[in-house]
């Protein structure tokens, strides 16, 4: 594989990941507006509908979105489920867009996905000090007064570790997988390649479900009343 | 015990016969042959290594988590959400020795 594969957007070089993940945004953004004036409609809140169109898959979503952070959060659940469905799905399809031949992932890129990882970090630490004001750096010294300045540096360091390993961890596993379905293309042309699209599928499902997961873990532990 | 021996000194033979060659390449440029082998030999051993033990850890997670949907039927979605989860943390473990093996194989 001396030769760089073809995509669609290689003529811009170095910002192939960005034009790409503006395309994805487009088509989000696409989506929702076509889909917005069907939601705000006063029948529209009352009866579903009754075949597969954008207003039910909106609706779905958001409903499933809605469960899986009130499982996590708890209370007041719904102030957050516009960040997390927003990593969700922008996750997702940036993940899918790879499988389509011409295409690399953005988030095949570390920039991107540690940017993605930043702005989860950035996310739990803002409601976080506005759910407890100052006292939420107690939450950084840990159960035992005793053990303060230990837990602190140990706290402290975990929590800054966790923007980059999530962007490690879908950067990775979308960059590898990303190069073994190239590999595996250009190896053999026909038929094997199937099988590593459906890995590549179930892969994108699940690190998109595992970032927005994570995230949803990490906001539950900051704003948590359980210790006050 | 005799055999092992004897295999050892072979290879202590083989190392101390090659030694004066790469000495000779090694002291001309950066590092020359080890430099290079050793760092291809650390991304291949390193990496394999941390899928030996991701593939430990998430082996252990699947089957207590098989066994406690084979004992209660009706828990498997609440326990298949949990395991997903920790399955991705231990797949990320992993994956921090891929990031380094890909380093270590832009060096070799």
């Amino acid at each position: 594989m001396g030769h760089e594969p073809f995509t669609w957007l290689r003529g811009l070089g170095s910002a192939e990941h960005v034009a790409t993940s503006a395309l994805v945004v487009g088509v989000i953004l696409a989506f929702a507006a076509y889909v917005r004036p069907r939601l705000a409609s006063a029948e529209a809140a009352a009866t579903p509908e009754s075949r597969l169109t954008a207003r039910s898959v909106a609706e779905a979503f958001v409903e499933a979105m809605t469960g899986l952070v009130e499982s996590v959060i708890g209370e007041h659940a719904e102030r957050y489920v516009p960040l997390l469905g927003s990593f969700f799905i922008f996750i997702l399809l940036a993940n899918l867009i790879g499988l389509i031949p011409g295409f690399t992932p953005p988030t095949a890129d570390f920039n991107i996905t540690f940017g993605l990882g930043a702005v989860s970090f950035l996310a739990y630490n803002v409601y976080g000090a506005r759910e407890h004001g100052v006292k939420y750096l107690k939450h950084f010294l840990g159960p035992i007064a005793l053990l303060a300045p230990l837990m602190l540096v140990v706290d402290v360091f975990s929590n800054l570790f966790r923007p980059v390993s999530l962007g490690i961890r879908l950067f990775a596993n979308m960059f590898a997988d990303h190069q073994v379905v190239e590999i595996f293309t250009s190896l053999t042309k026909f038929g094997v390649p199937v099988v590593f699209y459906v890995l590549g599928a179930f892969v994108a499902v699940v690190q998109a479900f595992v970032f927005t997961m994570l995230s949803a873990i990490y906001l539950a532990l900051a704003v948590s009343h359980a210790e006050h | 015990m005799r055999r092992v021996g004897g295999s050892l000194w072979a290879a202590l033979a083989v190392v101390a016969m090659a030694d004066p060659a790469f000495a000779e390449v090694a002291a001309e440029g950066g590092g020359g042959l080890w430099y290079r082998g050793l760092i291809a030999l650390a991304a291949g051993l390193g990496l394999g290594l941390a899928a030996f033990g991701a593939a430990l850890g998430q082996g252990r997670a699947t089957a207590e988590a098989m066994e406690s949907i084979g004992r209660n039927p009706n828990s498997a979605d609440r326990i298949f959400t949990p395991l997903i989860v920790g399955l991705a943390l231990m797949e990320a473990l992993a994956l921090y020795a891929l990031v380094i093996a890909f380093f270590l194989q832009g060096k070799v």
